[in-house]
């Protein structure tokens, strides 16, 4: 078994590093989990592959890129489609929300607490409801409960990560009133006893401080 | 060989990787362009309403312009050779596809005095820090390229940044300090499929 050490920032604790420890999680798989407070960044920074967080560290070798680190713990460990197809539409759902985490940062950034409020209340209406129901469609023809083929992939967790573990969490559920099908598929990944064993190590080690 | 179809707007944007990827492997495939005027008929039928959309033997469907990039890199030999190159070639989109994100605000800015600030301020702040890296990268590795020892889509996707519109126009200093990645990026202009492909695409603003 590789010796895994994944590096993001104490704060948030879950951003960009979250999908991994997911991965990681629900296969079962051990890892060294380090969260740096922000004062140690500008010396950890220049010895990154790209200045960036999170970072792979694997038998010595770095990888960098949420997604990229992502899909290769996907792929060594069973969650990432069972053939080329299969593996191009979780893909495909992966990169769908690592574009609804970029839209997200918007009006999450944004420091004015009225401004903030309309913010949101137009990324819900024009960014998030158009696509939960798009996926709400895809799931109804894909008929296995999940996102790609009969089994869990890293497209569901991703999934679960955004819409239940964020969204629903921030909002409430009401936004998916119109998708039983996602919400069946982000409430079963929620239950899981590997990503619930995760959630709740998680929630009760680490402050949330801002996600 | 799959019959492959291609649906994006009549301009380069966010198809162009999967089309040079296309044109290098000497892939045939229907590369349809539609104008803006069209899109309303067609934006029902993509699974996400957005494009590109890979069409596969007329039935499956791919959205998402790295994922179709992605897929058609590793079913025609241009993904890396094992899954850390894999992995790398994926990181290296990636960044790729995070300064295509910050190179957004300039593109779309209409004042030429504006853009030329604007694009002047990402050159210094985000894209010339990330040479250093690059630089630093592609001397390791010592091929040439940027992921083992050939060429990968992560070349290609390079290749397509640092020669779009924008950048031909805005960006002859942007390679000065980056000698490897300048003749890396030469390289892949000069590859016969990829070469042919760029004299003859149709000449669109983005």
């Amino acid at each position: 078994m590789p010796v895994y050490k994944l590096h993001y920032f104490k704060n948030p604790r879950r951003g960009r590093a979250e999908l991994s420890r997911l991965i990681l999680s629900q296969a079962g798989i051990e890892f060294e989990d380090i969260r740096f407070a922000h004062c140690e960044w500008p010396a950890i920074k220049p010895i990154t592959p790209f200045g960036q967080v999170p970072i792979l560290e694997v038998d010595g070798q770095v990888l960098a890129q949420s997604n990229t680190i992502a899909r290769y713990l996907a792929k060594r460990h069973g969650l990432a489609g069972k053939d080329d197809w299969e593996q191009a539409l979780a893909d495909m759902y992966a990169e769908n929300i690592h574009d609804l985490l970029n839209a997200v940062a918007v009006p999450f950034t944004e420091k004015n607490p009225v401004k903030q409020k309309e913010m949101y209340q137009k990324f819900m209406r024009d960014v998030i409801a158009p696509h939960v129901a798009a996926v709400e469609k895809q799931l109804k023809k894909n008929n296995t409960g999940f996102l790609v083929g009969n089994e869990l992939t890293w497209a569901d967790l991703a999934y679960y990560a955004y819409f239940s573990d964020f969204l629903e969490v921030k909002f409430g559920s009401a936004f998916l009133k119109n998708a039983p099908h996602l919400k069946a598929l982000i409430d079963r990944v929620k239950d899981l006893p590997n990503v619930k064993k995760w959630t709740e190590f998680r929630d009760s080690t680490y402050p949330e401080e801002n996600e | 060989m799959p019959g492959y179809k291609l649906y994006y707007f009549n301009v380069r944007g966010r198809a162009e990787l999967a089309r040079l990827i296309l044109h290098c492997a000497g892939v045939p495939f229907e590369d349809f362009r539609f104008e803006g005027k069209d899109w309303p008929a067609i934006k029902p039928n993509m699974p996400f309403g957005q494009v590109p959309v890979l069409e596969v033997d007329g039935d499956k469907m791919l959205a998402q312009s790295y994922t179709i990039a992605r897929y058609l890199a590793r079913q025609h030999g241009l993904a890396g050779q094992n899954d850390w190159e894999q992995s790398q070639a994926d990181m290296y989109a990636d960044c790729i596809y995070d300064l295509h994100g910050i190179m957004r605000t300039p593109t779309w800015e209409t004042d030429p005095v504006k853009q030329k600030e604007l694009f002047d301020k990402v050159n210094e702040e985000t894209i010339q820090p990330h040479l250093e890296k690059i630089e630093q990268h592609l001397t390791k590795n010592g091929s040439g390229y940027l992921v083992g020892q050939g060429l990968t889509w992560a070349d290609i996707a390079y290749y397509a940044f640092f020669t779009t519109p924008i950048m031909t126009r805005l960006g002859s200093e942007v390679l000065t300090k980056a000698p490897h990645l300048k003749k890396l990026i030469e390289l892949v202009g000069n590859y016969p499929n990829i070469k042919k492909y760029v004299e003859t695409r149709p000449v669109t603003s983005a």
